[in-house]
């Protein structure tokens, strides 16, 4: 720490100034949650905390309107989106970190790092008009079959399959979330040091081994905390899931649905809503979704702070 | 004192990736129930002929060896020999100490259970001679269950000591395994050394001269990646053959 | 009769084979976006997208000028607010605050920050600087954009002046120069490459970005340079394009998808580039 004793009043400026610029992150926080709360308010006299979150109304004529659709749809499309998403991108992990050949592990860190760069409305343009009919016209047709008899697994499928569906939005926000969690994974599979790696295959371990028992329990925190960190973008991603995902406030068991998110939501009204409330509503929306993301986004920086601190060790 | 070989090495040459010349027609004898000890200065090749004994560097790629290690009639350098197989019966214990994130009994059980043991009784059994071995079995038992990082550096190199012990290993090689060990740790694995080796064979790396002179029955000298002289260890201390072997065991250069 | 050795190898081919495949996925997703991107892109590129301004709806032809000037008005305005603020915000937390709690917890928020919904980000700029207003505007949008590039580039700052080993600074003070000086004429060179980097990748990052436009700078069907009134940018008229009815738009929205993932893609692996050849 440089404590200079002569205190150069140049420098008392420039330490200001930098002090400033890193204060807006503060003032961004509190201002954003400052006014959400002030814009939600008039939502929040009139509905209430426990009614707007457990409400499925969403009516604008009447002007009534509830959190659960959007809560659902978004919780839906999320948690699915990870199910499809961390085992492909622990494989690629995996694989980027263990299996393939030094000449190889270039060009594939590359392809995910390109993968993560692409903007979020590309995948949903490419969703809309190429994934959408291959799920409309293929995929869902075939699920739908192969499950119409079984119990509970066929009203997962019920519906027409019209390619605009909680299904189609989930892989779509799968494939974007991949290289995010493949790329985080990676980093934390290569903190494992290789003495540890070594000694394992000295005791006469596959390869395989190596990976399953030392490789994945010594980053498991940096694992854990990449995968809720890549739940918590998931939760905010509006671009990808808003064209194919519909917009129907219900909830609804078949994946073959329409349905809502907050983000879509957002995006589908905000500039359309006509009355206080309506826009009130809204606000309230993005607080809960704000609350939302930010309590996952500190539990995943909670995750990686703790394995950061043990492999300092 | 007839003694019998464990491992022989003939004519051994190794070219690390990009054609790096590192072990010269290399040969010498390891015999069995003996401490061997490989000295010599900085990158004179006495680490990579080590990991030439248990395969270590076929972990990466374009490593090249020539010549024969004999060990049991078999030449271990040979392509279609099982690793695994290999790496069982010839245990590694490295610089720093390398537990596994497991608990301590675990750690231990690791080898065994990756041979198919799996019954509970047999595998304390030989988890606590494993430990008693290493002389680790007063201070753990009654934490077994203890994360093994929760033990001090000297009681970790002991415990993977243990470890590479449990599954019956002929031969152990040590590479500086007191480097990062503070004297009473390293006091007690130099002990450990002289009760093991009545079990297994010994062949140690190490930087000290002293250490190479106080526990080992045979010493090699390497430079520069060939083997200037190798003889019992009285004999490399006391009066060596070579000018080179008695400039560096006098401290003359090193 | 089948070995415990023979069983731990097949299941080790078995699993390591999967984890090969979830790799070539991986590829296969980006090689198919990408190729969709770059095929029906190519196919609506021609000159009139970037020099005409959009036709009425429903007619042929027109182009998309007025949205590619916009989106670089928009970006570049975000980046003369965001970048400084960014680099700053660094420099005070890795050199003045150095190891203080303040800038542990300003750097944890920054890092949350940096993944927090655009589309809240657009909602909370709407409030602040859109109603008050009384219309939606360009600045709005570049305001709104800054401050998601404000905590990335903030971030990289400070890891990059970080890297900087403290010796470096000490033979500055011991030449008898105040920190701001040392910071400025020796740490920043030191760091120079790294922050570029940062500052290019939060660009790239900025420049894809739609939620937030959507209700501050809006949209525009004509040309403008007017950041004081509702300014056109491709990210939004892409949204509006691809869900609209009209076959001549989505060919101009996938043109326009084209171009911003080619710009977004050079940007990064430039940047990437640079990293590589610089600390290797």
């Amino acid at each position: 720490m440089a404590e200079t004793s002569k205190k150069n009043p140049m420098d008392m400026v420039f330490a200001s100034v930098t002090g400033i610029a890193s204060f807006t992150v503060i003032l961004f926080i509190i201002g954003i949650l400052y006014v959400l709360i002030a814009e939600s308010s008039l939502a929040i006299r009139q509905f209430g905390v426990i009614k707007f979150l457990t409400s499925t109304d969403w009516n604008p004529v009447k002007e009534s309107f509830g959190a659960l659709t959007n809560i659902y749809g978004t919780i839906v499309t999320t948690l699915l989106s990870m199910v499809f998403a961390i085992p492909v991108a622990i494989g690629i992990a995996i694989f980027v970190t263990e299996i393939s050949p030094n000449i190889l592990k270039g060009p594939i860190g590359i392809a995910i790092e390109l993968l993560a760069a692409i903007p979020s409305i590309i995948y949903g343009m490419w969703g809309l008009f190429t994934l959408s009919p291959i799920m409309s016209n293929y995929i869902e047709p075939f699920l739908k079959k192969i499950t119409s008899g079984l119990p509970f697994v066929s009203m997962l499928f019920e519906g027409t399959p019209m390619g605009i569906d909680i299904l189609t939005a989930s892989v779509i926000l799968s494939i974007m979330i991949i290289p995010f969690t493949a790329s985080i994974a990676r980093d934390s599979f290569n903190l494992t040091p290789s003495v540890v790696k070594e000694s394992a295959y000295a005791i006469g371990a596959t390869k395989w081994e190596v990976v399953k028992n030392v490789v994945v329990p010594y980053s498991k925190l940096g694992v854990f905390g990449g995968i809720v960190l890549s739940l918590g973008r998931a939760l905010g991603e509006t671009m990808a899931v808003a064209f194919v995902l519909g917009n129907n406030h219900r909830i609804t068991t078949s994946l073959l649905d329409a349905a809502a998110t907050i983000t879509v939501t957002l995006a589908n009204e905000f500039a359309e809503a006509d009355t206080d409330l309506y826009l009130s509503s809204l606000f309230y929306l993005a607080l809960v979704l704000f609350v939302m993301s930010f309590i996952t986004l500190a539990i995943a920086k909670f995750f990686l702070l703790r394995a950061e601190r043990k492999y300092a060790r | 004192m007839a003694e019998s070989v464990e491992l022989e090495v003939k004519g051994l040459d190794f070219h690390y990736a990009g054609n790096i010349h590192a072990l010269k027609k290399i040969n010498l004898t390891v015999y069995k129930n003996t401490v061997t000890a490989l000295i010599g200065p900085s990158g004179c090749g006495k680490t990579t002929l080590l990991r030439c004994f248990n395969r270590m560097h076929d972990l990466y790629p374009n490593n090249r060896y020539e010549g024969e290690i004999l060990f049991q009639n078999q030449n271990v350098l040979e392509k279609r020999i099982d690793l695994i197989k290999l790496r069982s019966r010839v245990g590694m214990v490295f610089q720093k100490p390398t537990p596994f994130p497991m608990s301590i009994f675990d750690n231990i059980a690791y080898g065994l259970k990756l041979k198919g043991i799996s019954k509970r009784s047999e595998l304390s059994e030989k988890v606590e001679r494993a430990l008693k071995h290493s002389a680790l079995w007063d201070e753990v038992k009654d934490k077994l269950n203890a994360s093994a990082y929760e033990l001090s550096g000297g009681q970790q190199q002991r415990l993977v000591i243990a470890r590479a012990l449990a599954v019956n290993p002929e031969v152990l090689l040590f590479d500086e395994p007191t480097s990062a060990l503070d004297p009473i740790s390293t006091a007690k694995i130099e002990e450990l050394t002289e009760t093991l080796k009545k079990e297994v064979t010994i062949v140690i790396v190490t930087h000290n001269m002293q250490q190479a002179a106080r526990i080992s029955d045979w010493t090699g000298f390497l430079m520069l990646g060939e083997l200037i002289e190798y003889d019992r260890t009285d004999k490399i201390f006391t009066a060596p053959s070579e000018k080179l072997t008695e400039d560096y065991v006098t401290g003359r250069f090193g | 009769m089948m070995t415990h050795e023979r069983k731990r190898k097949i299941e080790g081919i078995i699993a390591l084979t999967f984890s090969t495949l979830a790799a070539f996925l991986g590829l296969f997703w980006l090689v198919f976006i990408l190729g969709d991107v770059l095929v029906h892109g190519v196919k609506a590129l021609n000159l009139s997208l970037f020099i005409n301004d959009p036709a009425p709806a429903g007619v042929d032809g027109g182009g998309l000028r007025n949205a590619f000037i916009g989106q670089l008005m928009i970006t570049i305005c975000a980046t003369l607010i965001g970048v400084p603020v960014g680099v700053l915000g660094g420099t005070f937390l890795a050199e003045y605050a150095r190891g203080r709690t303040v800038a542990r917890l300003i750097s944890i928020l920054a890092d949350i920050m940096v993944s927090v919904p655009s589309i809240v980000i657009g909602t909370f700029i709407y409030a602040i600087l859109v109603r008050p207003i009384g219309h939606f505007n360009g600045w709005a949008g570049a305001v709104a954009l800054s401050i998601i590039m404000i905590p990335v580039v903030l971030r990289t700052t400070e890891d990059m002046l970080s890297l900087v080993p403290w010796t470096l600074r000490e033979a500055a003070f011991a030449l008898g120069a105040p920190y701001y000086k040392v910071i400025t004429q020796v740490v920043y060179r030191g760091a120079a490459t790294g922050i570029l980097t940062g500052i290019l990748l939060s660009i790239a990052r900025v420049a894809g970005e739609t939620a937030p436009l959507l209700f501050t700078s809006f949209n525009n069907s004509f040309y403008s340079l007017n950041m004081s009134q509702p300014i056109s940018s491709l990210t939004v008229t892409i949204f509006q394009y691809a869900m609209g009815p009209y076959d001549s738009w989505h060919s101009q929205a996938w043109a326009a998808a084209f171009v911003i993932t080619i710009f977004i893609l050079l940007l990064t692996i430039t940047g990437r580039l640079i990293i590589k050849w610089r600390y290797k």
